[in-house]
């Protein structure tokens, strides 16, 4: 029997050596979507920490991936020979300096005026991308071609899908172990309790305020590297990624998914790309029936995706219908 | 337990996504438009041009002893929206071939998916210069004017008018500051002796136009030019006309059936005109015989848009037949230089920037036409293309080969 306490990293190994083999197994067109699967997976991740952990709704997290997306844009295009290492440094720096900022400003508030601070502040973000043409190219975006990617020993050429995929598994990947093993530290710890009972935290002597701005921040910076990926994927930048509409969808992942479970995000982000693709190729009312799914998912299984497996789980497992509360954080999940 | 169950999930939905697609022996073109929101009309009559060019190609022993078949994209108009489907298409399917006619936003997103992807991607409407300018790429075709042609049609047309006090109006962003700079480089070029009076920019979708209107009849023109399309030019007329500005007004887009029936009024519109690559009333017998049959097809009329994208296509399918492959690098070199006699007149694809080479309709709105009981084009004139050429060393394209 394998100790309890080594499984999830037996299934994070797992999970790396199945995304390994995709290349062989999948064809272009799905790993071409299994990448865009992983890049939405961290951003979905990002997103969970706030709402699912710390519990704080946010309607602005695009501004922090379109911050991403654009700084990888435009430093690709106008610091000639800047390595792929160097854009993805700069993103992260970028939006960690914005969720700094913006963290201080908007975490004096909680609640609605909170979330709807935030939902301004994208939107303030989103107009500085469509009306700055010089910069940003405004409605027409910005075109990039990824670059090489330097090893130290040796250079990868970054052109091909699989090289991409390769690197992209890597490392967001390990963004998201981070997070996974951030949400383990006594920090994320802190984060768990102060959603609880945050009166008790300020009375042990915990500065909320502190904690709550560094969690800020490093979802702020988790989704800028997401969002950078994004523009490396498509290999083109448009006010979109910064949009509020971008918020909507990683809103709609993350509740698709389950906000209960550190997992549920990704397994949104795999449903809502897939449905996504097959959905557009069927019908252009395709955000039609997103919405609907949403709404659905909201008023009959507010656990979303997750509560679904542990639903059938429990089936299988004899345990007919005990529903453990989905708030309740496991250890291990 | 639960961690095996959740991969038991993630494998099978992952497995899922293998189901492999059911390929067919055609030769497909996506036509990339806005088939939802507000530029549905546009993006779906440019679609019809393109689906009836692919029955005709079809119905006359198709290309390459293949059938042509059309895949509609919504765009939605949105450059990120258009490369990710592109992007999917080509991956998934093996579409070769991209075009559209609306957004130039698309277009040059789509012209650099296209190089990268080893595509082509054929514009039959966007018009941004820049996309065979600096910007051009060997896979990237425009077989429509672009700004700097469409705007030297009409300069050419106020010439030969003879207008000596022109009026300009237009909106403010860089559609329309290129298509003014062209408009007053050409007239200086052609009639030294024409004084623009006024020069106005407004800002894109706006509502009130007492304020320009006044400064327009105040500077005393012959003729308005304006490149403003959609409401700006129908508010543009509404609120000006009974304001007393009497004077003709040239445009871009007057031409368009949807934007006279949205007037509402016929007084408004005659006596303006236009200048387009493809106008209904084009009277050669190639495009009365084009006309004809198209009616007897569908019922309607191939307007502007439609015949655009239809001429469009059947120059494609001329490149493509003379390459006698769909191999990318063969298609680009057989079209260079090819020409086309179509319903519009004899159109050239040139190498040096993949712009076509193509003659200007112009055509004034009358009240009596054989077309519609609403008032629309009169027989159309023609500008030759060398008179809207821009020579290939003024455009800033540096073709990498």
């Amino acid at each position: 029997m394998i100790a309890k306490k080594n499984r999830p990293y037996l299934f994070i190994a797992f999970l790396f050596a199945l995304g390994a083999v995709m290349p062989v197994l999948l064809r272009q067109y799905h790993l071409n979507m299994l990448t865009e699967i992983i890049v939405f997976a961290l951003y979905a991740v990002s997103y969970n920490l706030l709402l699912g952990y710390a519990g704080l709704l946010s309607f602005g997290h695009a501004m922090f991936f379109g911050m991403g997306a654009f700084t990888v844009a435009v430093s690709l295009i106008h610091i000639p020979g800047l390595s792929l290492w160097g854009a993805i440094g700069l993103a992260i720096a970028m939006t960690t300096v914005v969720g700094f900022v913006t963290g201080g400003l908007l975490l004096r508030h909680k609640g609605a005026y909170f979330a709807l601070l935030t939902l301004a502040f994208n939107s303030l973000f989103c107009a500085v991308a469509t009306k700055w043409h010089t910069v940003t190219g405004g409605d027409d975006g910005l075109s990039v071609t990824r670059p090489d990617l330097s090893l130290g020993f040796t250079t990868i050429n970054m052109a091909g899908l699989t090289s991409f995929y390769y690197f992209t598994l890597v490392i967001i990947g390990a963004a998201i172990v981070f997070c996974w093993y951030f949400t383990q530290t006594a920090m994320g710890q802190t984060v768990l309790m102060m959603r609880e009972n945050e009166e008790r935290m300020k009375f042990l002597g915990y500065n909320t305020n502190i904690s709550r701005l560094i969690l800020f921040t490093f979802t702020g910076a988790v989704a800028g590297l997401a969002g950078a990926f994004y523009t490396l994927h498509f290999q083109f930048c448009s006010q979109s990624a910064i949009s509020v509409d971008m918020t909507t969808t990683v809103l709609l992942m993350t509740f698709v998914g389950g906000t209960g479970t550190f997992w549920g995000p990704m397994m949104g982000a795999l449903v809502y790309v897939v449905l996504q693709n097959y959905l557009s190729d069927i019908t252009d009312r395709w955000p039609l029936f997103m919405g609907l799914i949403f709404v659905f998912m909201v008023l009959f299984i507010p656990g979303g995706l997750t509560q679904i497996i542990q639903y059938v789980r429990n089936l299988f497992s004899g345990r007919n219908g005990t529903d453990k509360s989905l708030a309740v954080k496991e250890g291990s999940s | 337990m639960k961690k095996i169950f959740g991969l038991a999930v993630l494998s099978v939905l992952l497995l899922a996504l293998a189901v492999p697609a059911v390929a067919e022996d055609t030769i497909k073109i996506a036509a990339m438009e806005p088939l939802s929101g507000s530029f549905k009309d546009i993006g779906e009559r440019y679609l019809d041009g393109v689906v009836y060019a692919a029955k005709v190609i079809n119905e006359n022993g198709g290309l390459l002893g293949k059938k042509v078949e059309v895949i509609p994209v919504d765009s939605e108009l949105k450059p990120d929206v258009a490369t990710r489907k592109a992007q999917n298409l080509i991956l998934r399917d093996n579409v070769k071939f991209f075009c559209g006619g609306t957004g130039s936003s698309v277009g040059a997103a789509m012209e650099q998916l296209a190089e990268r992807q080893n595509a082509i991607m054929i514009s039959y409407g966007m018009a941004a210069a820049s996309m065979t300018g600096e910007k051009c790429s060997k896979n990237f075709f425009r077989t429509c004017g672009n700004t700097d042609q469409q705007s030297y049609a009409l300069a050419a047309l106020v010439a030969k008018k003879g207008y000596k006090r022109v009026a300009i109006i237009a909106q403010d962003y860089s559609f329309g500051q290129e298509a003014l700079a062209a408009f007053k480089r050409r007239l200086a070029k052609l009639n030294p002796s024409a004084e623009i009076v006024a020069e106005l920019y407004h800002p894109a979708g706006t509502k009130d136009f007492a304020p320009y209107v006044s400064q327009l009849i105040a500077a005393k023109p012959d003729a308005i030019f304006t490149p403003n399309w959609g409401n700006d030019l129908t508010l543009l007329l509404k609120q000006g006309r009974p304001m007393g500005m009497k004077q003709v007004v040239l445009s871009y887009y007057i031409n368009d059936e949807f934007t006279i029936q949205a007037m509402g009024d016929d007084s408004l519109m005659i006596g303006n005109m236009g200048a387009e690559v493809y106008t209904l009333s084009i009277p050669t017998d190639k495009n009365k015989e084009f006309v004809a049959k198209f009616y007897k097809d569908k019922g309607y009329y191939p307007t502007w848009l439609r015949g655009k994208s239809f001429m469009s296509t059947m120059f494609w399918a001329e490149a493509v037949k003379k390459a006698g492959t769909t191999d990318i690098p063969a298609v680009i070199k057989a079209w260079e230089g090819l020409t086309y006699d179509g319903p519009a007149g004899l159109w050239t694809m040139r190498a040096c920037d993949h712009q076509a080479q193509v003659p200007f309709w112009y055509t004034e709105i009358v009240k009596e036409n054989p077309f519609f009981k609403h008032a629309f084009e009169a027989s159309a004139g023609m500008v030759p293309a060398e008179d809207v050429s821009v020579p290939c060393a003024e455009t800033g394209c540096k073709m990498k080969k």
